[in-house]
């Protein structure tokens, strides 16, 4: 059989856009020196993990594009396009004491709450792996390219997120 | 127990972590050899002005469809790892089976794909052959796409680590597109 049957049949380009997005921070991130090193997909959300190459700090970094409206043509022209990018950068200590771990435990019963939405990085540990998260709410048509012409608006934004998750994590790294 | 012997003992656990560790990213980065091809390709086509605009996988192979959205031109990849395990991928090196489609849309379709249909009926012969062009129809979008098997050594693509050679894999896929395009062109009369 034909490998091209494998490919969903998308009748208008508004379908393919998580996908064109995707594909955007993809080479964005590569161009920062993180390749992208898995690709996960679950309910409308698609997730990629990234590995920073050359960074002191940050381990691993994952962005889920998770989008909101837009799904239907109705939808689309009433609401846009709105989508939660969520940036989770991770910073590794390759060796884990029982005082690190209990240091831990404080930061993360002070996270329990906290919302990031708000535009608050959440910080959860696990036990070598300290992550920070930020949410921003987009919409997505105002970071794709128009007519294959690109703007710098979604690179400006991950520069934004990713400097300030790096200014959050960096006590955290020994 | 003397400090210097205390040191002593220290650094050879500390040594054995950082080993392990070192074990642990090996068998991990050879577990993401998929993705990061994937990642690979995505960024050297999107780099070349393409956009991705579909992507699934159904676990052994992974299928991507790039759209220049100023032209139309598509582009499809089928991307097989041939060296899963970490023993496979010391002994015979890191390898992968990649299927590269060009296509256009074609104005007058049907009658462009009846012209086609005998060598559709060779498509049904092949046997994973690498280097024969193949042709073939996205019916409902109404494109026609040149196509090539091919196995690539993934080596001076994705070096050691995470290293990724964008540079030669956007030269080499321009490369492959470029014959696909001409291929297509010959057949399609353009």
């Amino acid at each position: 059989m034909s490998f091209l049957a494998k490919f969903t049949h998308k009748r208008e380009m508004r379908e393919s856009k998580d996908e064109i997005m995707v594909g955007e921070v993809v080479m964005l991130m590569a161009k920062k020196g993180c390749p992208a090193v898995g690709f996960r997909a679950n309910m409308g959300r698609q997730i990629v993990t990234f590995k920073p190459q050359n960074d002191p700090l940050l381990h691993e970094v994952e962005i889920t594009l998770d989008r909101k409206t837009g799904d239907g043509a109705i939808q689309q022209a009433l609401l846009g396009n709105k989508a939660v990018i969520s940036v989770q950068a991770a910073v590794k200590n390759y060796i884990a004491d029982p005082d690190d771990l209990l240091n831990m435990y404080r930061t993360d019963m002070q996270n329990v709450l906290k919302i990031p939405l708000l535009g608050q990085v959440k910080l959860n540990h696990q036990m070598t792996t300290v992550y920070g998260t930020r949410k921003v709410i987009i919409e997505i048509d105002d970071y794709l390219p128009e007519k294959g012409q690109r703007t710098d608006k979604l690179e400006k934004l991950l520069d934004g997120v990713l400097t300030e998750l790096k200014e959050k994590l960096a006590k955290f790294k020994k | 127990m003397s400090e210097e012997q205390d040191e002593k003992l220290e650094n050879i656990f500390v040594s054995l972590v950082k080993r392990s560790w070192q074990y642990h990213e090996e068998s991990l980065r050879n577990r993401r050899l998929d993705d990061l091809l994937v990642g690979a390709v995505i960024a050297s086509n999107v780099r070349r002005g393409y956009s991705l605009i579909d992507l699934n996988s159904d676990g052994r192979n992974h299928f991507l469809r790039f759209e220049d959205l100023a032209t139309q031109k598509r582009l499809v990849f089928q991307l097989r790892n041939l060296s899963e395990d970490l023993v496979t991928a010391k002994t015979l090196g890191q390898r992968a089976e990649v299927t590269i489609g060009y296509g256009e849309q074609v104005a007058n379709f049907g009658k462009v794909w009846e012209a086609f249909k005998a060598e559709v009926k060779g498509v049904l012969a092949d046997q994973g052959e690498p280097g024969a062009v193949r042709f073939d129809a996205d019916m409902v979008a109404g494109y026609v796409y040149a196509q090539i098997l091919l196995i690539l050594d993934l080596e001076p693509y994705l070096g050691k680590g995470y290293q990724v050679n964008y540079k030669l894999l956007e030269h080499h896929l321009g490369a492959v597109t470029h014959s696909l395009a001409k291929y297509l062109h010959g057949r399609i009369g353009k």
